[in-house]
């Protein structure tokens, strides 16, 4: 399995994690009858702190991933090689996590889907509101979609990545 | 009407007569990644026209000897 692969399923699991989460606070908080469906004041706090936890925990995890990684594939080419050299380890490294062309099409590739699922979750939620239902709802729909959107995207990128990938 | 065409290519050929080189080494020497190396050669991707020579320029022989086609069908 390649970096890029790892990398995918890594952000395929803090998403998941990430999201699970929000649905859990969001449901709990709902049942527990402490907030209104219709207080969007408070829907709007708890979803731009769950942006914020997003983005952190996307980045700690990733260095955290980029590390062992580094470790694992340092330990594998010393016991390859029998002897630990600075240089060609971090050469290794360096060619293992390296980003090309096909990445760079799997990427545009995959976030076109991703776009095209948040955007229709965007129209289900103007949808919503057209129904009458409340704005708090239309802002759950959109951040929900924006989040599949993204798992999507990342789901697709590995199976890119499995399939291979056409231009055109 | 345009036809449709399957590129295909030599690189593990031409890998085993440069010393068996090593996907990892082609990879090294043309700025890609091994992973693909790995979806070239087992017909995956079709590399740019770009990494297409750079891949050429590694075996030092002409694009055309690396890469090639065949026509599998017309689209209707």
């Amino acid at each position: 399995m390649s970096y890029q692969e790892k990398k995918t399923i890594v952000s395929i699991l803090t998403g998941l994690l990430i999201l699970t989460y929000y649905c859990f606070y969001a449901y709990g908080k709902y049942q527990s009858g402490v907030v209104a469906i219709n207080d969007l004041a408070f829907w709007a706090r708890t979803m731009l702190l769950f942006i914020a936890i997003s983005i952190v925990a996307t980045i700690v995890i990733q260095i955290v991933f980029n590390i062992l990684l580094s470790i694992a594939i340092a330990v594998q080419e010393t016991a390859r090689t029998g002897k630990s050299d600075d240089k060609e380890i971090e050469k290794t490294i360096e060619s293992e996590m390296v980003t090309d062309e096909m990445d760079r099409l799997i990427e545009m590739k995959s976030m076109r889907i991703g776009f095209f699922f948040a955007g229709i979750g965007f129209i289900i939620a103007l949808g919503a509101v057209a129904l009458d239902y409340s704005a708090a709802i239309m802002i759950q729909i959109i951040f929900i979609s924006f989040h599949l959107g993204s798992l999507l995207e990342a789901f697709t990128q590995l199976y890119f990545y499995r399939r291979g990938i056409k231009h055109g | 009407m345009a036809k449709k065409l399957q590129i295909t290519n030599n690189i593990r050929r031409f890998r085993f007569f440069a010393n068996e080189m090593t996907q990892k080494q082609l990879a090294e020497k043309i700025g890609a990644s091994r992973q693909t190396i790995v979806a070239i050669e087992a017909g995956k991707y079709s590399p740019s026209l770009e990494l297409a020579f750079r891949i050429a320029d590694a075996f030092g022989v002409e694009i055309g000897e690396v890469f090639d086609y065949k026509i599998i069908e017309k689209e209707k």
